[in-house]
């Protein structure tokens, strides 16, 4: 390893003596040397992917990094698994993979291997510990800019983090896509867009959804929703936006969707069919087309309307499409079915008659509801509903949180194997894991508590690690990033 | 912070003794003052139902008011402990702000901290008086403090009619019977007692300044003054900036009149403020007596005061500061009668002031307009009935009207029989 660094550093220090830094391409035929750059002599629990990517650096015969070699990657022992299992050099000649340990206590190690002459090899040895149990990790805070009021909800996808910062619009992070070398550790500023207020006092941006078309292949719009004031379960106000996100690093505002007296709140899409569904408080729920060229004001694009809970008990919070079945939750009338096409009622309703609904979850055939506030009780109840064949729910179980008022969000990871919940309103305030092997019975699994509550916390994968994208509470506005890896084993 | 309220309180109480060595008719002068209510307090409904009991000790105050250079130079400064003594709050149904809500929050550990420049011009502009004050306080807007004002419960419309603890610059303009006031000011209301005004937000934003006020003072006959106010805060509940502004107005009618025979006073008020532009508009209208004979005083209070509904915490006495939506469960209205009678243990015209007092309240308390919020679900009833049972023990303070400065500061009213 020593030596390795040394004859790297030579070859540097001999690069830069030369008159201007150079680099070799598999143009080059080798023969090519092979060392392990970063990354070996990790220790982590059986099963757990180590935090350190595995990172070889090649060189060519005069010792100058070689770029757009391929190196493969192969598990020695331990049982583990790597991935990519092939990579690719960059311009400074290195190559990474993400190394997953296997279920085998003790050494394991990986042996990497470029793919031209395949004689010269690097090997990488991890230590594997006996399992124990961890919580959430708090991995780095993402400040709001001066003047922000708070950060609200924080939309992932493809290596973007999308935060919603209330007056200060929606900024795009680097949390592992690449175009600026950011990670979830350490994310980079892409870009940022204000949108409109649109005769509201504020943008007050609340949530986004990345759209990609898949019939014209385009990822072009964002859809922000704006959350303007209103009076909990008759009145709300607020337009979903529509941003032009071609350029990330230029993204401009392009329409609007609006509806008078109403506004929205949480998104889901029907991306295969171009639909978006949109909770619209006490417009209930909102079915629009999306598909084509959106600009301007696009409120003649909504489809369908529907309010779950009749007249007068409507305020619906979010929406779900998930197996042919559109979920929503309403603040006032429980949680619902519907069949995405018409609206029409599947089933559910009127089931949570103590408690105001807030955020939901599907997954498999069971699904998680929020509560919210005090109504004739304290909002600190996670609800488990049993669904049937037809996505019909029945109301199985209820988690209850203690020293909370509201269950802000609530997610399921993409493995299915975590719950995951955030809360507001007193002491227990903060990010909660729960286990899922039961999924009709999550048990706690582990939890990290902040004291300022946490208003929405958004699931995403990266790199083979499992993060909570969290909007901590005004007074300490931030995104808080957490790492949930192997909370759940 | 300890170190901090500590060295305050021996400035005051040095501010205290040098008194005694100045003469009113000295070229310097300073008026000490200090106060402090013993109060077992009884409140019927609490949030979750039912009542509940507490005894609190509430404006501990201690207070200089000082004059220099023949009164061209002021200074006010005032030190409130209740940080300390009521780290929760005031029981009081109605009373809301700064997250606190049934529960009056407890002041800034320094209230007052003014300096003022008075009749800069002297003669130059005959009897014209410019003035200028700077620091930390009142802004001039709307009607006197509750605080020297003849009640112990503060009433709802504190955070409709009053603007305070703000760092503030003031231009006030005196002739005849009429005084104009001006001033700038920070828009961030205090989240606790230790907090100062935030004066900027980084090294290009300022805090300071973002809000403004006005206010117009008539007294077109001795006793009487008449007021009117707007103010623009901008962001009062978030301190970075960013959330709603206020848009706030005040109207009001002050009379008092001192006989030999005792004391009369009364005060009507209206103010609105409006949030978010317009889209929620809170009114208040209050009226307000008192009449004092030989050492008794009974005064009697009636205020109609609407307040934003917001989300509770675990704790039923508090909200989240500052709220992380725009939203509000509704709006409530708080129709309040309050009687308060109180003996002068100590003969009028003596400094010291010892004054044990019975005040009841009894009202009602009614949704406004749309929204889920229910007095009956949260209160169990719609009902509202509280009782206090304390004694003020006070120096100097009699007469003393808080939020006052330049050459209104030294307009201590004629109402010696009152606790003012």
């Amino acid at each position: 390893m020593r030596i390795h660094h040394v004859a790297l550093a030579a070859a540097m220090l001999a690069g830069a003596a030369c008159s201007s830094p150079t680099t070799m391409t598999s143009g080059t035929t080798g023969p090519y040397a092979i060392a392990v750059f970063n990354g070996s002599g990790q220790t982590a629990s059986a099963s757990a992917t180590l935090v350190t990517p595995l990172t070889v650096v090649v060189t060519g015969a005069s010792g100058v990094p070689a770029s757009e070699i391929q190196v493969t990657w192969t598990v020695v022992s331990g049982g583990g698994t790597v991935l990519p299992a092939t990579s690719t050099t960059d311009a400074s000649g290195h190559a990474s993979t993400v190394f997953t340990l296997g279920a085998t206590v003790g050494a394991q190690s990986v042996r990497a291997v470029v793919v031209t002459n395949g004689t010269d090899t690097a090997t990488f040895a991890a230590t594997a510990t006996t399992v124990a149990p961890i919580g959430p990790r708090l991995i780095t805070s993402v400040p709001t800019p001066t003047g922000a009021t708070y950060d609200h909800d924080t939309f992932v996808r493809d290596g973007l983090a999308f935060a919603c910062m209330w007056n200060v619009g929606v900024r795009i992070y680097d949390v592992g896509n690449g175009m600026k070398g950011g990670s979830p550790a350490t994310p980079v500023l892409v870009s940022q867009i204000i949108t409109s207020a649109n005769g509201l006092s504020s943008p007050s941006v609340h949530n986004a959804w990345w759209f990609h078309n898949p019939v014209t292949g385009q990822n072009k719009y964002l859809f922000v929703g704006q959350e303007g004031p209103g009076s909990v379960g008759s009145s709300s106000s607020g337009d979903i936006h529509i941003v032009d996100v071609s350029d990330l690093t230029n993204p401009v505002e392009v329409g609007f969707i609006h509806i008078a007296g109403a506004g929205t709140h949480n998104f889901w899409m029907d991306e295969a069919n171009q639909t978006l569904y949109a909770a619209y408080y006490n417009a209930g729920v909102v079915k629009i087309d999306v598909s084509g060229t959106l600009s301007g004001d696009m409120s003649s694009r909504i489809v369908m309307q529907v309010h779950p809970g009749g007249a007068g008990n409507t305020y619906v919070w979010g929406v779900m499409l998930y197996n042919g079945t559109l979920y929503a939750t309403d603040m006032k009338s429980g949680f619902w079915a519907l069949d995405p096409n018409t609206l029409a009622t599947k089933g559910g309703g009127n089931n949570v008659p103590e408690r105001y609904g807030s955020d939901q979850w599907v997954s498999g055939q069971v699904a998680y509801s929020g509560t919210w506030g005090t109504r004739s009780v304290r909002g600190n109840a996670v609800k488990v509903w049993a669904l049937d064949a037809n996505g019909v729910p029945t109301l199985a179980d209820s988690i209850i949180i203690p020293n909370i008022t509201t269950v802000s969000d609530v997610a399921v990871t993409p493995d299915g194997k975590a719950l995951v919940v955030t809360t507001e309103g007193g002491a227990g305030n903060g990010l909660y894991v729960y286990n899922r092997a039961n999924p009709l019975k999550p048990t706690l699994a582990g939890s990290y508590l902040v004291s300022v509550g946490l208003h929405t916390g958004e699931v995403a994968v990266i790199n083979g690690h499992t993060y909570v994208f969290a909007a901590r509470d005004p007074g300490q506005q931030q995104m808080d990033i957490f790492d949930i890896t192997g909370v759940v084993p | 912070m300890t170190r901090c309220v500590v060295c305050a309180v021996a400035m005051v109480v040095g501010l205290c003794g040098d008194a005694a060595a100045v003469s009113a008719q000295s070229r310097f002068g300073v008026t000490p003052m200090a106060q402090a209510i013993f109060t077992v307090d009884h409140s019927d409904p609490i949030p979750g139902g039912g009542s509940l009991t507490e005894a609190n000790l509430v404006q501990p105050v201690l207070m200089a008011v000082g004059h220099g250079f023949g009164n061209k130079l002021g200074f006010t400064a005032a030190l409130d402990f209740e940080g300390l003594t009521i780290k929760n709050g005031e029981l009081a149904p109605g009373d809301w702000g700064e997250g606190f809500v049934d529960r009056r929050h407890p002041h800034t550990y320094f209230h007052e901290m003014i300096v003022s420049v008075n009749d800069v011009l002297g003669r130059l502009d005959g009897s014209g008086r410019l003035s200028f004050a700077l620091g930390k306080g009142f802004v001039p807007f709307g009607s006197d403090d509750p605080m020297s004002r003849p009640f112990l419960r503060f009433p709802v419309n504190h955070h409709l009619s009053q603007i305070l603890e703000r760092a503030v610059g003031i231009v006030q303009y005196d002739v005849g019977r009429v005084t104009l006031e001006g001033s700038i000011f920070d828009g961030d209301e205090p989240t606790g007692p230790s907090d100062w005004p935030l004066l900027r937000t980084d090294q290009h934003t300022w805090r300071f300044g973002d809000s403004w006020s006005g206010r117009a003072t008539v007294r077109p006959v001795t006793g009487l003054e008449l007021q009117g106010s707007l103010a623009h805060v901008r962001s009062p509940e978030s301190r970075p900036g960013g959330g709603p502004d206020a848009d706030k107005l005040s109207v009001s009618a002050r009379w008092n009149d001192s006989q030999p025979s005792g004391e009369r006073y009364a005060m009507v008020e209206y103010a609105r403020t409006s949030e978010l532009r317009g889209v929620f508009v809170y009114h208040t209208f209050l009226a307000e007596g008192m009449l004092s004979r030989r050492q008794w005083q009974v005064s009697y209070r009636f205020e109609r005061t609407e307040r934003p509904e917001e989300v509770r915490l675990v704790d039923p006495f508090r909200t989240q500061r500052p709220s992380p939506d725009n939203s509000i469960l509704g709006i409530s209205r708080w129709s309040l009668h309050t009687l308060h009678v109180a003996y002068d243990a100590v003969p009028l015209r003596r400094k010291v002031e010892i004054q044990p007092f019975v005040e009841v309240t009894l009202g009602r308390v009614a949704e406004v307009g749309a929204g889920i919020f229910d007095p009956v679900s949260l209160y169990g009833t719609d009902q509202v009935r509280a009782l206090s049972v304390g004694m003020l023990v006070g120096w100097g303070m009699r007469g003393h009207r808080m939020g006052r400065y330049g050459t209104l500061a030294g307009t201590m009213d004629a109402m010696d029989g009152m606790r003012m």
